[in-house]
């Protein structure tokens, strides 16, 4: 296994509280497979993935438990020099928006080939006959003209092109993605994920990616994990969570967007509100919201029961799990 | 179709390009809009999709007086919005409202929710007596589903759904008769944004309302709309019903961008074909020649650089009675039909409980409220740290080694010129993925 989480919990200390955004995450990754992680804002998706690339400010944040195993090394027993040796080099993050967390004021050229000079002790000329063969590498049409643009002269759909490159600079065995296409158009949006899927395939990467779109993840990903108030609440394999899903809140997102192949009438929505993270209710975190909720839900903690074991094991967060399955 | 009460003919918007300091001449403009046509009939919702940069948005400011178009007309009940006196103007504004698209950004962060919805009608007090006003402001807060107590709070109480609430009541207050939706739910949740949907269909059959709905996500456009025009580039290229426009496209344009939608549906993937566009829509301040999509289009021929197409009925369906017989610019317009039937798919049996109603969806929200406000500021400190961390995790990124396998091609690149033969040109790549298991065998699981 690539990369093993394993309960891992994350809290935010602050002045109205203690904010609990993960609340027990198990997941893994193996080499060449693509895991995406869908939530709402605030389901913790990121946080977590901020603590396996350990770039979670601290303080505020905590982690007051868990593991993260990645080769089968605990990366949270690490040391934050030891840390950085494993960030970048064998795990890379590709964030959402470009725009922002590219320098405005290099050269695109400047910024890919700053790794291998600060890193690799290139020379600048080398430095920068690399980065033009990553530019070339995603897909960057005229690489050798536009290395010495900036930022601003590239369109959305390049930025994030360039993020990739930057990403895979030091072939990494494991890459997270962080709503990569959330601020691209969907033709262009087609494109990068398809690059991203290509590059994976290529290097046999570990992918993990977080989306709250439910479109993109039925295109690219191997497994879903739906996350709720810090919590994984269903793990399955891509068909069945579609087919039939086993929880009532993936139930709920899945019938709460319209479809492009149908009209339909008034959509289903969730009533309510994603819980505060100060005051998770308890019981089950969902079951405010939930349709199917009975006594034991506004008490007991649901644990996460196997619905099938092989060849994929799925598991759901729900007591009620074989109702909601069999609709 | 009913009549029309809003008709826009040969819409404009061109900003000029200017040079030099002192006197500037104009080098050019950026035609954000260059020429749009389209009514919108009483009762309907007319959808506008498009990328970004298409100029859906300014056809939006347009319409509401938000932006003076370059040339073009807006009649609203045959009377020129473009030509009227700015007194005739303000009364005919009063029944064109608009809701924004960040509920974050469109509300004065100093102002009274109370204040916020009730400022229209100082600029037509003729719509609600001094006296009335606060009682109005209340029943609007009904309408759109929040508590009428909660007037006097202020919009960082709220979450972004419950945000977008307001911005609607503030919409609604002068009683319009047409609102022009900008994205009005693209910046929400999945979960909220249906509950947003869902408000906006009730009000519309509530206050018989027109909407111009406008957003770039083709499903929600599909859910709202009768109506859908698709632009690129500054004009619509194809307009029609939403069966005409979904279930038989003739612009090689709509059947792109369809087919690029990804569909939250494993199985459906089989049954797609994925048309991808290489390269990105190019400047509106430097528009190509002839048909404006030609240089991303795998149909292209000489004489789409030459000749522009209109917006009619392609000559090879006119004499039909097939659903393809709609507007389409295309000189090759060909049905081609990229979103499979629904029937041809499996789907989840919905929930026992079916629908939730209005009353209890606003109920729950009411009670909600409260929290609402921890969870904003939690997720607002995670994009921050989620930024600042960005950067420097680029420093971080710390090698040990970078040798690239070298000799793969670097593919084709995308913005090239378009192919010379028809079908089969270098902008199109199909793909079939009735998901095989992958060739090599590093490759990703199949399950």
């Amino acid at each position: 296994m690539l990369l093993e989480v394993r309960d891992l919990h994350v809290e935010f200390h602050t002045r109205e509280g203690v904010a609990k955004a993960v609340n027990g995450v198990n997941y893994s990754v193996d080499a060449g497979e693509t895991l995406a992680v869908l939530g709402e804002s605030g389901s913790g998706k990121s946080v977590t993935a901020q603590a396996v690339m350990g770039i979670l400010d601290m303080p505020p944040g905590r982690i007051p438990k868990g593991e993260i195993l990645f080769q089968g090394q605990d990366l949270l027993t690490l040391k934050e020099e030891e840390r950085r040796k494993v960030r970048g080099a064998k795990m890379a993050m590709i964030f959402q928006d470009a725009l922002s967390s590219l320098n405005p004021v290099l050269s695109v050229g400047e910024q890919l080939g700053e790794m291998f000079i600060v890193h690799k002790g290139m020379s600048k000329k080398d430095a920068r006959a690399q980065a033009v063969e990553l530019m070339d590498r995603v897909r960057i049409p005229a690489a050798k003209e536009r290395v010495g643009q900036y930022p601003h002269q590239f369109s959305g759909g390049m930025r994030q092109r360039i993020m990739i490159a930057m990403a895979l600079a030091l072939e990494p065995e494991l890459i997270i993605a962080d709503e990569p296409t959330t601020a691209l158009d969907v033709t262009v949006q087609a494109q990068v994920m398809d690059l991203l899927a290509e590059l994976q395939r290529e290097y046999n990467m570990g992918l993990i990616l977080i989306t709250h779109d439910l479109g993109v993840v039925a295109d690219v990903a191997d497994k879903i994990a739906v996350m709720y108030a810090g919590r994984i609440v269903e793990q399955s394999p891509v068909h069945e969570i579609y087919k039939a899903p086993a929880h009532p809140y993936t139930r709920g997102l899945l019938d709460s967007i319209p479809r492009l192949d149908q009209k339909g009438q008034e959509l289903y929505a969730i009533k309510g509100l994603p819980p505060n993270l100060l005051a998770i209710p308890p019981g089950c975190a969902f079951n405010p919201r939930c349709p199917m909720a009975q006594d034991v839900c506004r008490t007991d903690v649901p644990p996460l029961y196997p619905v099938t074991e092989s060849p994929v094991p799925r598991t759901s967060a729900c007591h009620f799990w074989k109702e909601c399955l069999h609709g | 179709m009913a009549e029309a009460i809003l008709e826009v003919r040969d819409l404009h918007k061109h900003y000029p390009l200017t040079q030099g300091i002192l006197f500037k001449k104009q080098v050019g403009a950026v035609k954000a809009v260059d020429g749009v046509d389209f009514d919108l009939a009483a009762g309907e919702t007319l959808g506008i999709v498009g990328e970004s940069g298409c100029g859906k948005s300014t056809v939006a400011k347009m319409l509401v007086n938000l932006e003076k178009p370059t040339s073009g007309s807006i009649r609203y009940k045959g009377e020129d919005l473009t030509k009227l006196s700015p007194r005739a103007l303000k009364a005919v504004r009063r029944n064109i409202q608009m809701v924004f698209q960040d509920p974050y950004t469109s509300l004065n962060p100093r102002m009274t929710v109370g204040d916020i919805i009730g400022e229209p009608y100082e600029i037509h007090p003729e719509v609600a007596p001094k006296g009335d006003r606060r009682r109005k402001v209340q029943d609007l807060l009904d309408v759109v589903g929040l508590n009428p107590e909660y007037i006097n709070r202020y919009p960082h109480q709220f979450s972004g759904g419950q945000r977008q609430r307001i911005g609607i009541a503030r919409g609604l207050a002068l009683q319009p008769e047409i609102i022009v939706a900008d994205e009005p739910v693209s910046a929400l949740d999945v979960s909220v944004q249906a509950q947003v949907v869902n408000l906006l269909d009730r009000l519309q059959s509530e206050f018989s309302l027109s909407y111009v709905f406008i957003a770039h996500d083709l499903s929600i456009v599909r859910h709202i709309s009768d109506r859908v025009g698709v632009m690129y580039l500054g004009r619509i290229v194809e307009i029609g019903t939403d069966a005409q426009i979904y279930d038989h496209p003739t612009h090689p344009y709509t059947q792109a961008l369809l087919s690029a939608v990804p569909v939250p549906d494993p199985e459906a993937r089989a049954h797609r074909e994925r048309i991808i566009l290489t390269g990105d829509v190019p400047s509106p301040a430097n528009v190509p020649s002839g048909c404006r999509f030609r240089t991303r289009c795998w149909k292209a021929q000489e004489r789409c650089a030459l000749e522009v197409p209109l917006l009619a009925v392609p000559a090879v369906f006119r004499l039909t009675d097939s659903p393809a017989r709609h507007d389409s610019a295309c000189h090759f317009a060909e049905e081609k039909r990229v979103v499979p039937p629904e029937d041809s798919l499996p789907h989840p049996v919905p929930l026992e409980e079916g629908p939730a109603p209005a009353e209890a969806t606003r109920e729950a929200e009411s009670e909600a409220a409260a929290e609402a406000e921890a969870v904003a500021v939690a997720e607002a400190d995670e994009a921050a740290v989620r930024r600042a961390d960005a950067a420097a995790d680029a420093e971080e990124r710390a090698g040990e080694q970078t040798g690239e396998p070298s000799g793969e091609p670097p593919g084709e690149p995308s913005g090239e010129p378009p192919g010379e033969r028809p079908g089969e040109g270098t902008g199109e790549r199909t793909e079939r993925r009735p998901g095989e298991p992958p060739e090599e065998p590093g490759g990703p699981k199949s399950l």
